[in-house]
């Protein structure tokens, strides 16, 4: 394993931001991925699955078992990390809406800049991202249809679901679809609660991961087969909102098979704990995603279901 | 006549409810469908479009009879976020400017946009007014996507602005308020003016001269166009970016708006600690320094300034 700088960028004040990757094995023996940990400051599971997956290749480095070339890159925003914010503490720009960077801009698209640049020439590219809202869910690949996309290898993952689907405008300053274009087979994988560690969610991230490069030929390992992924789109996604504001209990988990008619969740007035709302299932299916702080805003989205009908 | 109304409201978590409200103002024969919309604080740091929006709201009290058609006036889009000195949609961290045209199905920013749009769907004209960032100082001007000049540049060039700056279309500012309206049908463009978290007053009065004259051009203030100035327009010339070459305190060594000169010093970069200067931020090219940095912090790519020079 070599410990490697990605960058070194100073700071007027604090000590200076270092980004840090791990590099395991040579290219010259076979495929190469790169997997790109916290870009933001509440990503803490993300941050965690990528140190976990450092110290297992390290020892499989040892035991000569990587017959490929890996590199993890844990931490990207070290600096919100260390501030519990999300974003780059001076003017809480995200990271991961900078690409594909430019060296001669803004000090966030001159990060984004260096880290994408690190990046080029890798077979495949995994980015461990968080949640853009206040939810929680069963993990999943997410794959947008950049036109350079690679729906197999999102199936070499054996997760449950890939959610594949038409990108937003703002996606085109993210790193998976600017990664597919310059010709890695990029794809992320959501998981876990911001903020937060889910040791459920984080071992099933870290199967499919060492399953992939194993599957792959980049780690010489056996794994277990995961699942034959169900390929989803917006159209299969049904969602339930709160219709009322306040405390928010829910009564499932993610992943949970559900039928037409289970209760999913309450919500109680905040001040005079009144009942306001049972949140019932319109059909069955499975929760793939669900609201997670304790309060709940009004017409939030408190669960996503995915059915086929 | 005017009358405040509540556009969009949705109940918080505890006791309270996110609103959106407007003051419309009509002709006294009544309501036309013929209308145009003030916005301001979409970023909840930027204020100078509040004090434009008042004095707008003033001016038309003073003079109902000139009223010819329907003016809506939206002075805080972002309320929490005014209130409490935070850009984005606090509690999700979201810039609002970023999530155009929104849904009614998606998180709370999303309905936030959804009902903005709503609102304002059907205007003739919008005018959403920005004041940069708490990091920069702006002059008056408005930004154009190219695919838009033909139609917005005529209207702008109304507002009494100093800067017209037409930029290539960027499929991220497909997700702003502006890019929603104009694909909408409502002509709507989007000034950048002072600075965050503060008021020019000057500025505000500009701007206020700028929105009657417009509204005279366009029908809806029976008042005589005012003598307006004429902006500076992008694409006689280039825009050149002073971004800092590395960390420290920058000092601006002469004020805002100024014309400079190739080579002459825009500000200094110095160390608090050493007692150093680390470096100095030199013009590239002549002209006018439209854009200087207000907050003295930076880091390496921060950026402290931006010249427009006219091509020879
Ligand atoms: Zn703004």
């Amino acid at each position: 394993m070599k410990r490697i700088e990605i960058l070194n960028f100073k700071s007027p004040n604090r000590a200076p931001l270092i980004v840090e990757g791990f590099l395991f094995g040579e290219e010259s023996k076979g495929p190469s991925v790169a997997i790109v940990g916290a870009m933001s400051g509440d990503h803490i599971n993300q941050l965690y699955v990528a140190s976990r997956l450092v110290d297992y290749l390290t020892h499989k480095e040892e035991e000569g078992k990587i017959s490929g070339k890996i590199l993890v890159i844990p931490a990207v925003n070290t600096y919100a990390l260390n501030m519990g914010q999300p974003f780059w503490p001076l003017d809480k720009t995200d990271i991961n809406m900078m690409f594909p960077g430019y060296a001669q801009g803004e000090t966030t698209q001159r990060i984004a800049a260096k880290l994408f640049e690190s990046l080029q020439g890798y077979d495949f590219g995994i980015i461990l991202e968080g949640r853009r809202d206040q939810g929680m869910c069963l993990p999943y690949v997410k794959l947008i249809k950049s036109g350079y996309e690679d729906l197999e290898a999102a199936k070499d993952m054996g997760m449950r679901f890939i959610h594949y689907r038409e990108y937003s405008p703002i996606e085109t300053v993210m790193l998976q679809y600017n990664w597919q274009l310059w010709g890695s087979k990029a794809l992320s994988l959501v998981f876990g609660k911001n903020g937060s560690i889910d040791h459920r969610s984080s071992g099933e991230v870290h199967s499919a991961l060492v399953r992939f490069m194993a599957k792959h030929t980049i780690l010489d390992v056996s794994s277990f087969e995961g699942f034959s992924s169900n390929v989803i789109g917006p159209e299969h996604i049904t969602l339930l909102k709160a219709s009322h504001a306040g405390i928010f209990d829910s009564l499932v988990a993610c992943g949970d098979t559900i039928e037409k008619g289970d209760t999913l969740g309450r919500i109680t007035d905040a001040l005079s704990g009144k009942k306001l709302e049972k949140i019932i299932a319109p059909l069955g299916g499975i929760v793939t995603c669900q609201y997670s702080h304790p309060l709940i805003f009004q017409n939030s989205i408190a669960f996503r279901i995915a059915s086929l009908n | 006549m005017s009358v405040i109304e509540e556009v969009f409201s949705i109940d918080l978590p505890v006791g309270e409810q996110f609103r959106i409200q407007r003051c419309r103002y009509t002709p006294a024969s009544g309501e036309t469908t013929k209308r145009i919309s003030i916005v301001s604080g979409i970023h909840g740091d930027e204020l100078e479009g509040q004090y434009v929006c008042f004095l707008l709201g003033e001016w038309l009290r003073a003079n109902p009879e000139k009223i010819k058609a329907t003016i809506d006036i939206y002075p805080a889009i972002n309320s929490l976020g005014i209130d409490s000195i935070t850009r984005s949609v606090p509690f999700y961290e979201v810039d609002l400017n970023r999530i155009f045209p929104g849904s009614k199905n998606d998180f709370l920013p999303a309905q936030i946009a959804d009902g903005v749009v709503s609102a304002m769907k059907g205007s003739e004209i919008a005018i959403d007014i920005h004041s940069s960032n708490i990091f920069l100082r702006e002059i008056p001007q408005v930004r154009i996507a190219k695919s838009q000049a033909q139609t917005l540049v005529p209207l702008a060039n109304k507002l009494n602005i100093d800067f017209v700056w037409v930029h290539d279309a960027v499929t991220v500012l497909e997700s702003t308020f502006a890019h929603a309206m104009n694909t909408l049908g409502t002509k709507t463009l989007v000034v950048e003016m002072g600075v965050g978290m503060r008021l020019s007053k000057a500025y505000g009065h500009q701007l206020l001269d700028g929105l009657l004259n417009l509204m005279a051009c366009e029908g809806f203030l029976d008042i005589k166009p005012l003598d307006v100035r004429m902006p500076i327009q992008s694409h006689v010339g280039e825009v050149a970016y002073l971004n800092a070459s590395g960390p420290g305190l920058f000092v601006p060594s002469i004020e805002h708006c100024q014309m400079i000169e190739k080579g002459s010093v825009v500000g200094q970069i110095v160390d608090p600690l050493s007692g150093q200067v680390l470096d100095e931020v030199i013009a590239p090219i002549g002209g006018i320094l439209f854009t200087l940095r207000a907050y003295p912090i930076v880091y390496e790519g921060s950026l402290v300034g931006r010249i427009f020079g006219e091509n020879e």
